[in-house]
């Protein structure tokens, strides 16, 4: 993926190129979720390139995307942001009125560009909406079992311990699962979540880290399940870190309740009929002969990837939770069913 | 078929086959009475001395002129109608009392006896007779085999025939001739309602588009009477149309949506719009209606669905749906390399088109009957519906056997979960909601049930002169065959040597149940895909009430 990212800025470094700009985003503020950083080099791509006609930006626009969606292994988070982006541009872009098609072009595109900025601010406020929804969630004395790096998760949690500078109200306890996956952005290979296990414990809370294979196992000391997610799927159903679908199927056959957090813009336009139907190309299951580990021990694996979609690696891969597993989904809009999140995506869509 | 005149003919000439069956036949008058409602007026005179305005009209009444009766107005009709129901009413409540021993006896003896109404014409009686019409009409063979027994004894009979779960449902009888229907039906619509009748014109979306484009006609043809204005007078018009095509067929979820949407449109005409224009606007209307709710959606339903089909599926579909058609192909023309599996069921084997249709698009089809579901849904990895309709419930609703290939495909012993996919435009959608498939359905003719094409029998024939094969349309399955009329001595033969239950109404202690639809639980559904997107079952309320305040 480094590669194809500086291959192509090198080609493009004249014109605008958003690939690096969504990288860049990403990597400079560690809070930035994959949709809304989309939003915001979209955003970008809007100031620095010129389109004085409303189709040559929605086509700007939508070129840019089909780039962003194929330089990206796993584009179900950002294509959140960037649907959402482009529908709510046809829908200011269709309203009557000075901004409508017949006004001038100039005033729609600087009202597009403050209002993404605005967009942007607010969802990155719905982090703290969340918390304040989901808090009520977390009671005096219980046990919560979660899993992966979500950030809503995290700051969830850890709202839960304080309540704006009172003493810890809600006593309450973490399994965290860790995952067996070495995390590859970071170099001292620690697993995912293991910052927001210290920060729970700097506050208080004790935290259980426990392996994947031992989830059924602490089951029965949990009295629920909150997990994050990268996309919430049109059905009502999550794409989320590998290892949540076994949690909820186990959390489902043990009875406890199973809580998803995601912020409203993680909604996506998909709809995955089961594991294998998701737009993303991870070979997860690989079968091989003995032959095939001599091989690949001596020649390392080479990037090839022409117009096809790029490999997820093993540590960023993710699996689909349908939706009959989950109990409720907590957002930025309200604690919602898993059959409310179509209301909610046909609302925005129509 | 859409000529109107070669209907008639054609009906006047089956009813007096089967008049010498019925020897209280008066020759007094010969030919069939069209109007039901005058039709029920000489039994009322005896009792009731203002049906006598009504019977001349029917003395004079024959098949073909269809608009040649006396002008009624709507109060008029109102009036009679009011009256034979009190009539109706009178003579039920005397049956009951009087009992079987009363047979003979004034009132019902009358009405059955009702001298020129062969029990093909009782069908046109419709709605407004439904109470003591219980007789089954027959088509030709059926009454004629039966041996004239006294009246009474027949009908209790004929009553066991009825299924008593779903006895609510056998209320209207379908009409079979164009004879009785009101003049105010237009001849398009006259023609539609046959083609309803006959499955011809069979499918949700394809009865809402032919329905549409015949009202269109009517609208096309219409001219506002003086002192009415277009938008009062046309709607009621138009309830004449809807009123027939629903005696020859209940309408579908998809033509009531569409003609309560056409009412909605012609109510909203400023009554000051000039007529031509206030018609064109309308027929605009139609075609927009058509073209957006229909057409377009279904390339957007089919080029959504297709997405969902990857190289190496096996497609399990049932039936014959024209959007699952077109899903498939449109995957295949994409050169996605899949098989399809189609199972079918009696009496309409609808999916022999669509398999004949998709193998001559070189696609791989295997094909099979109901019973072999469990076995054609071992390798299926995905399953593929069409819909009548989709309840508010998110319950689909649809030909009868789709809830048991969903359930097949879902409780799949040891398998993968096989996604079940429904292909459904949002016209489809209802309000309504639905428990079971008992409260709202359809029945359709018991006589599709028995009539059996068997294959080049050699042995065993009783008499191969005897046996006359019919000769049955694929199109129509086997509903051609019990329609002509067969002289009763080869009937016999005939029942000895094809079917069994052939002499069903005869025969104590057997029913035969042919209903249309079931309901399939929304836990079956995975996905439901709609112009709109692609939705979970529990989505279709809301998306129903977006597309229809839209």
């Amino acid at each position: 993926m480094a590669t194809e990212t500086r291959s192509s800025a090198a080609a493009g470094a004249k014109p605008f190129d958003i690939v690096a700009s969504y990288n860049e985003l990403l990597r400079s503020d560690p809070d930035l979720t994959m949709p809304i950083a989309a939003i915001e080099a979209l955003v970008l791509l809007l100031t620095k390139e010129p389109s004085s006609t409303i189709s040559e930006t929605l086509d700007l626009l939508e070129k840019s995307t089909t780039i962003l969606k194929k330089a990206n292994p796993n584009p179900i988070g950002l294509s959140a942001g960037t649907d959402l982006f482009q529908r709510y541009l046809i829908t200011t872009l269709q309203r009557p009125g000075q901004l409508g098609p017949a006004g001038d072009f100039k005033a729609i595109r600087t009202h597009l560009l403050t209002n993404g900025r605005l967009f942007i601010r607010r969802a990155k406020e719905s982090r703290e909406k969340i918390a304040a929804f989901g808090r009520g969630f977390i009671r005096d004395g219980c046990t919560v079992l979660t899993n992966g790096g979500s950030r809503a998760v995290a700051s969830l949690l850890q709202k839960a311990t304080a309540d704006e500078g009172l003493p810890s109200a809600v006593r309450f306890r973490v399994i965290y699962v860790l995952s067996s996956f070495k995390n590859a952005d970071d170099p001292s290979g620690e697993p995912e979540g293991m910052e927001t296990v210290r920060a729970l414990r700097a506050k208080g809370v004790p935290v259980s880290t426990i392996p994947e294979s031992a989830v059924a196992y602490a089951l029965g000391k949990t009295d629920m399940v909150i997990v994050g997610a990268e996309g919430v799927v049109e059905n009502g159903g999550i794409v989320s870190r590998m290892g949540t679908y076994q949690i909820g199927l186990l959390a489902k056959a043990i009875g406890k309740p199973f809580y998803v957090v995601a912020e409203s813009h993680k909604f996506v336009r998909l709809y995955p009929l089961g594991q294998y139907d998701l737009p993303i190309n991870q070979h997860v299951i690989d079968f091989k002969y003995d032959d095939d580990i001599t091989e690949q021990k001596e020649e390392p694996t080479t990037p090839t990837n022409g117009d096809r979609q790029i490999e997820l690696p093993l540590c960023d891969s993710v699996d689909f939770t349908p939706p009959h597993l989950i109990s409720a989904l907590i957002t930025d809009s309200g604690v919602l069913t898993p059959s409310a999140v179509s209301e909610e995506l046909i609302k925005i869509w129509f | 078929m859409t000529d109107p005149v070669d209907l008639a003919p054609a009906s006047s000439a089956a009813a007096p086959a089967s008049t010498p069956s019925q020897p209280t036949a008066t020759p007094s008058q010969p030919l069939p009475i069209r109007d039901s409602k005058s039709a029920t007026d000489p039994a009322q005179q005896d009792k009731k001395p203002k049906g006598k305005p009504a019977a001349p009209a029917t003395a004079s009444g024959d098949a073909v002129a269809a608009g040649g009766e006396k002008v009624l107005t709507p109060a008029e009709l109102k009036k009679k109608a009011k009256e034979e129901k009190a009539a109706r009413r009178a003579k039920e409540k005397l049956e009951r009392e009087s009992g079987a021993g009363a047979a003979g006896g004034s009132a019902p003896g009358g009405a059955q006896g009702r001298p020129p109404v062969t029990p093909k014409k009782d069908a046109a009686g419709g709605a407004s007779q439904k109470g003591q019409k219980a007789p089954p009409p027959r088509r030709g063979s059926g009454p004629g085999i039966v041996s004239h027994t006294p009246v009474v004894e027949q009908k209790k009979k004929k009553d066991d025939k009825k299924v008593a779960v779903f006895g609510h449902l056998y209320g209207q009888q379908r009409r079979t001739t164009i004879a009785g229907a009101a003049k105010e039906v237009h001849p398009a619509v006259l023609a539609l309602g046959l083609q309803l009748r006959d499955y011809v014109v069979c499918g949700s979306s394809a009865r809402c588009v032919a329905t549409l484009l015949a009202f269109k006609r009517v609208i096309e043809s219409y001219d506002t009477p003086p002192n009415n204005s277009l938008s009062r007078h046309l709607t009621t018009v138009l309830s004449h149309q809807i009123t027939y095509l629903s005696t020859c067929r209940p309408l579908s979820i998809s033509q009531g949506n569409a003609i309560r949407q056409l009412k909605l449109t012609i109510s909203s005409i400023d009554p000051s719009t000039p007529e031509a224009s206030a018609k064109t606007t309308l027929c605009e209307f139609i075609d927009g209606y058509i073209r957006e709710k229909i057409t377009v959606a279904d390339q957007v339903i089919a080029a959504s669905a297709a997405q969902k089909i990857q190289d190496g599926d096996v497609i399990v579909t049932f039936a014959g749906s024209s959007i699952v058609k077109q899903t498939l192909l449109l995957a295949h023309s994409e050169g996605k390399r899949f098989r399809v599996s189609i199972i079918d069921s009696r009496p309409l084997f609808e999916g022999k088109n669509l398999a004949r249709a998709l193998a001559n698009a070189g696609l791989d089809v295997q094909y099979s009957l109901m019973h072999g579901v469990s076995h054609a849904i071992k390798d299926a990895t995905k399953v593929f519906l069409g819909a009548h309709a989709m309840t508010s419930n998110g319950r689909l609703y649809s030909r009868v056997g789709t809830a048991l290939v969903a359930m097949s495909a879902k409780e799949r012993a040891g398998g993968v979960e096989v996604p079940v996919i429904v292909c459904c435009e949002t016209v489809k959608f209802t309000d309504r909601v639905a428990l079971d498939s008992i409260v709202v359905n359809e029945i359709a003719d018991a006589d599709e049930l028995v009539s059996n094409q068997l294959p080049q029998q050699v042995t065993g024939l009783a008499d191969p002169g005897a046996h006359t094969p019919a000769p049955v349309d694929p199109k129509k399955g086997g509903k051609a065959a019990p329609k002509e009329p067969t002289p009763a001595p080869s009937a016999s033969s005939r029942a000895s040597s094809t079917s069994p239950l052939t002499e069903w109404k005869d025969t104590s202690n057997l029913q035969l149940l042919n209903i249309m639809y079931d309901v399939t639980p929304a836990e079956y559904v995975d996905m439901v895909v709609t112009e709109m997107g692609s939705l979970p079952p529990s989505a279709v309320p809301i998306v129903h009430r977006m597309s229809t305040n839209m």
